[in-house]
C-alpha cells in the first residue's frame, strides 16, 4: 500500500520560532499555567476516588477521607468542575489564542478584552475553590448540578465567569480572524485557526443551553428569587450544552494532531487538508443536535426524538473516522520517512520515545477505545445496559481523560518550556509521566467498564455500597491499582512542571510548528462561515424545539422544590 | 480537492458501518420491541396522595403481568407494604416468567432504577412518570440499585427483586 499525497505548488510555510512577545508570553502561559493548576487539584482527586470506591480499600481503612476535598461527593464535583471545566476551558481559551495569533502571523486584535477575559475565568476559579472548600455539603452537586439539587449560589456564578470569559476568547479569536481576512482578501485560513474557530461557533451556540439553565432556574433558585425548579427542562438545557463541550474539548487536541503533530512525528504536513476542514465543518454543525443521547432513560422526553438524535450521534461519528484515516495516512508517511518498512513497519518507526509525539500516539490509542465505546452508547437500546453505570465514565475517560488530557499534556511539554524560555526538566520524566498515564488510564477504563457491566452504578461511593456483586468488588478492586499508577503519573507530570518553571537551566531549542498558510486547493465554500453557521443553527432549533417545549411544564408550572444534597428536607 | 484511493474506499466503509448501526437500531426496534422509555404523564410532588402513588407496592395486573409501583426519594426505595419504608431496602417478589411494568416517580431529587442482568435503566425525574416493562424470566435475588447521584447518602439506596 503506497499512499501519494498531492503537494500543491507555493504552499508550506512553517515556522517553528522558540521565542515569544512578552504578551503573547504573559496571556498563553498564564492561561496555560492556571489550567494545570485547575488540572492538579481536580486530577489529585482522582486516584483516591478509585480508592474509596474500592470495598478492600475502604475495609483496610475505614476512618481514611479524601485529601483536601475531605467529604466524597465534594470531591467528585471538585474532580468535575476543576477538570472538564476549568482546566479545558481555560487551556483551550490559551491555546486557541497561540495558534491564532501564530498562523495568522499578526498580533490578536483585542488584547485587553483577552486579558478581561482571563481575570474573569481565573476569578471563577478562585470562587470554585472557595465554594467547595467553604461549603462541602451543599456545593456537592456535581459538575452537572441537576435541579432540584441546589448549590450556593457562587457555585453558578463562578461557573457564569467561566463561561462569560470564554465568550469574550471567542471574540477577540473572531476580531483577528477579520482583521486577517481584510489583509489576506483571497488566501485561505490556516487550518488551525479554522479549527479554532468552528470550536467557539459550536461551543457558543451550545454554551446557551446551559447559560439559560443556570440563569433562568439554577441561579435564582439558589438565591431565593423563584421557590421552584424545573428538572425536566433544566436536564435538557444541560444536556444541549454536555454533549457538544466534549467535542470543544476534543477538537483542540485535533488541531495539535493535524496542524502540529505531522512535523513532530517527521511529515511535511498533514494528508489532506481539505478533508480535515470537512471534518471541522462536520462537527460544528452535527454536534449540537447528538445531546438527547444523554437523556436516553429520561421519562419526560418522547422517544421519537431521542431516535432523531441517535441519528446525529452517529453522523458526528463519521468527522472522527475521517480524522481517523488522515491522521494515521500522515503518521504513516512520516514512518516511512524515517525508515519504517512493509504494511506495519512505519508504525514502529515512530518517534515512541519523544514525550511530545508519544503523549499524543497514547492519546490517539485510547481514542480507538473510547470513541468505539462512545459508539455504543450512542446505541439507543444497549445504552440501557450500560446508562449511569460506572461503564459510561471508562468511556469518557479514555476520551476526556485519555486521548483530550494526553494531547494537551504532549502540547504542554513544547509550550510551557517556550514560556519559561528554558527547555523541559526531564524528557525521561515525562516520557515516564506518558506511559505511566496512557497505561494507567487504560487499565482504569477496562476495569471501571467492567465494574460498570457487573452493575456498579456511576458517581457513587462504592466503597459503602450494601449491594455491590462479587464481580463488581474484583473490577472496583482492580481499578483502585490503575488509580495508584495515575497517581505516580501524576506526580511525574507535575514534578517537571514545578522543575521546569524553577530549576531548568538549559535554554530552549524545540519550539511549536505553525502553518501559516492554508491549502489553496480548499473549496472557496468550506470558508463561508454564514452559511456554515447558518445551517449549524437551523439544525440545532430544528432537532431541540420539541423536546425543550415538551420539557417545559407550562401546565403545572415549576412546581418541584429545590433541595440540597445533604439532606431529604426541601429548602423553605 | 483530490480523494485518496484509499481513503474512498475508508470513507465507504465508514458509511456502510454507520448504516450498519442504523440498521441494528431499526430491528431492535422494529422487530425486538426493545424501545427506550417515552413521556408517560406528569405528576406533582407534592400531592401524590391523589395519585398512583398513594398505592405503592407490588400489583397483579392478569396472568404473569404485574405492576411495580414505587416512589424514590433521599435515599431509600419506597414500596409500599413491600418494603422501603422506614429506610428498610425493599424486597419485590414476582414469579419467574411474568413481565413487570416499573412505574417510578422521585419525591424529591433525581434518582436512578437500574435492575441487575435486566434490560432496565430509567432516570426518575422528579415531576415525570417513569415507565419500563420487562420480562423477568430467570429465577433469582436481582438487586434495584439508584444509580443517579442523589446526595449524601446515594451509595446505599438500593432493593431487591426476586424472582420466584
Amino acid at each position: 500500500m503506497q499512499l501519494t499525497q498531492s503537494q500543491p505548488k507555493s504552499f508550506q510555510v512553517n515556522t517553528t520560532s522558540v521565542t515569544m512577545l512578552n504578551n503573547e508570553r504573559w496571556l498563553v502561559g498564564l492561561h496555560i499555567l492556571s489550567a494545570f493548576f485547575a488540572l492538579f487539584w481536580g486530577a489529585l482527586m482522582g486516584p483516591f476516588q478509585t480508592f474509596h470506591r474500592s470495598p478492600a480499600f475502604v475495609a483496610a481503612f475505614p476512618n481514611a477521607t479524601m485529601p483536601i476535598f475531605s467529604y466524597y461527593y465534594q470531591a467528585l464535583t471538585a474532580h468535575g468542575v476543576l477538570n472538564a471545566l476549568f482546566f479545558t476551558t481555560m487551556f483551550i481559551t490559551g491555546i486557541s489564542y497561540y495558534v491564532t495569533w501564530r498562523s495568522f502571523d499578526r498580533p490578536l486584535v483585542g488584547m485587553p478584552l483577552a486579558w478581561v477575559a482571563y481575570a474573569l475565568e481565573l476569578i471563577g476559579l478562585v470562587i470554585l475553590f472557595f465554594v467547595l472548600l467553604n461549603d462541602p455539603q451543599r456545593s456537592a452537586v456535581l459538575f452537572t448540578f441537576y435541579p432540584p439539587l441546589i448549590a450556593p449560589p457562587l457555585f453558578y456564578i463562578g461557573l457564569v465567569l467561566l463561561v462569560v470569559g470564554s465568550w469574550l476568547g471567542l471574540l477577540v479569536v473572531f476580531l483577528t480572524y477579520g482583521a486577517w481576512r481584510k489583509e489576506n482578501k483571497a488566501a485561505r485560513i490556516p487550518l488551525a485557526p479554522f479549527a479554532v474557530m468552528a470550536n467557539y461557533v459550536m461551543y457558543f451556540l451550545a454554551s446557551l443551553g446551559v447559560a439559560v439553565e443556570v440563569l433562568v432556574l439554577a441561579l435564582p433558585a439558589s438565591l431565593g428569587l423563584i421557590q421552584n425548579t424545573d428538572p425536566q427542562l433544566s436536564r435538557a438545557l444541560f444536556w444541549f450544552f454536555g454533549h457538544p463541550v466534549v467535542y470543544f474539548w476534543l477538537i483542540p487536541a485535533y488541531v495539535s494532531w493535524y496542524t502540529m503533530l505531522p512535523m513532530q512525528a517527521g511529515a511535511k504536513r498533514v494528508f489532506s487538508e481539505p478533508l480535515a476542514k470537512i471534518a471541522f465543518l462536520m462537527l460544528m454543525i452535527f454536534s449540537v443536535p447528538t445531546g438527547l443521547h444523554h437523556m436516553f432513560a429520561d421519562p419526560g422526553i418522547s422517544s421519537t426524538w431521542k431516535a432523531i438524535h441517535t441519528v446525529f450521534t452517529l453522523m458526528v461519528a463519521v468527522p472522527s473516522f475521517m480524522t481517523a484515516f488522515n491522521i494515521g495516512a500522515t503518521l504513516e508517511i512520516a514512518g516511512r520517512n524515517r525508515g519504517g518498512k512493509g504494511l506495519f513497519g512505519w508504525m514502529f518507526t515512530q518517534k515512541w520515545s519523544d514525550p511530545v509525539v508519544a503523549a499524543q500516539l497514547m492519546g490517539m490509542l485510547q481514542f480507538i477505545t473510547g470513541g468505539i465505546t462512545g459508539l455504543i452508547n450512542a446505541s439507543a437500546q444497549i445504552n440501557t445496559v450500560v446508562h449511569n453505570t460506572s461503564w459510561v465514565p471508562a468511556h469518557f475517560h479514555q476520551t476526556v481523560g485519555g486521548a483530550v488530557a494526553l494531547t494537551y499534556i504532549g502540547i504542554m511539554y513544547w509550550l510551557l518550556p517556550m514560556i519559561r524560555g528554558r527547555a523541559l526538566y526531564s524528557k525521561k520524566m515525562a516520557l515516564a509521566q506518558v506511559y505511566t498515564w496512557g497505561f494507567g488510564m487504560t487499565m482504569f477504563g477496562h476495569t471501571l467498564g467492567e465494574a460498570g457491566l457487573a452493575g456498579v452504578p456511576r458517581r457513587t461511593l462504592s466503597g459503602l455500597s450494601p449491594y455491590l456483586s462479587e464481580a463488581a468488588t474484583y473490577w472496583l478492586n482492580a481499578n483502585a491499582i490503575s488509580g495508584v499508577i495515575l497517581l505516580v503519573s501524576l506526580i511525574l507530570l507535575y514534578a517537571n512542571i514545578v522543575l521546569t518553571l524553577f530549576a531548568s537551566k538549559e535554554p530552549v531549542t524545540e519550539g511549536g510548528y505553525t502553518v501559516t498558510q492554508g491549502d489553496p486547493t480548499t473549496p472557496a465554500i468550506l470558508e463561508r462561515w454564514g452559511l456554515w453557521i447558518g445551517v449549524a443553527v437551523v439544525l440545532a432549533a430544528l432537532v431541540w424545539t420539541i423536546p425543550f417545549i415538551d420539557s417545559i411544564n407550562l401546565t403545572e408550572g415549576f412546581q418541584i422544590l429545590r433541595y440540597s444534597p445533604a439532606g431529604p428536607v426541601p429548602l423553605k | 480537492m483530490a480523494l485518496d484511493k484509499y481513503e474512498r474506499v475508508w470513507l465507504t466503509a465508514v458509511g456502510g458501518l454507520i448504516g450498519a448501526f442504523m440498521a441494528a437500531l431499526m430491528v431492535a426496534y422494529l422487530i425486538f420491541d426493545i424501545r427506550l422509555p417515552t413521556f408517560e404523564a406528569r405528576v406533582d410532588p407534592a400531592n401524590l396522595n391523589s395519585t398512583m402513588f398513594a398505592d405503592l407496592g407490588v400489583k397483579k395486573r392478569g396472568e404473569n403481568k404485574y405492576d411495580v409501583v414505587m416512589l424514590a426519594k433521599m435515599w431509600v426505595f419506597d414500596a409500599g407494604k413491600d418494603g422501603g419504608n422506614p429506610g428498610v431496602p425493599p424486597v419485590i417478589r414476582v414469579p419467574r416468567g411474568s413481565r413487570v411494568t416499573f412505574y417510578v416517580t422521585s419525591l424529591d431529587v433525581t434518582h436512578g432504577v437500574y435492575v441487575e442482568d435486566h434490560s432496565i435503566n430509567l432516570e426518575i425525574v422528579p415531576g415525570q412518570i417513569a415507565r419500563q416493562s420487562i420480562p423477568f424470566n430467570r429465577p433469582g435475588e436481582f438487586r434495584i440499585i439508584c444509580n443517579q447521584y442523589c446526595g449524601a447518602a446515594h451509595q446505599g439506596m438500593y432493593g431487591t427483586i426476586v424472582v420466584e
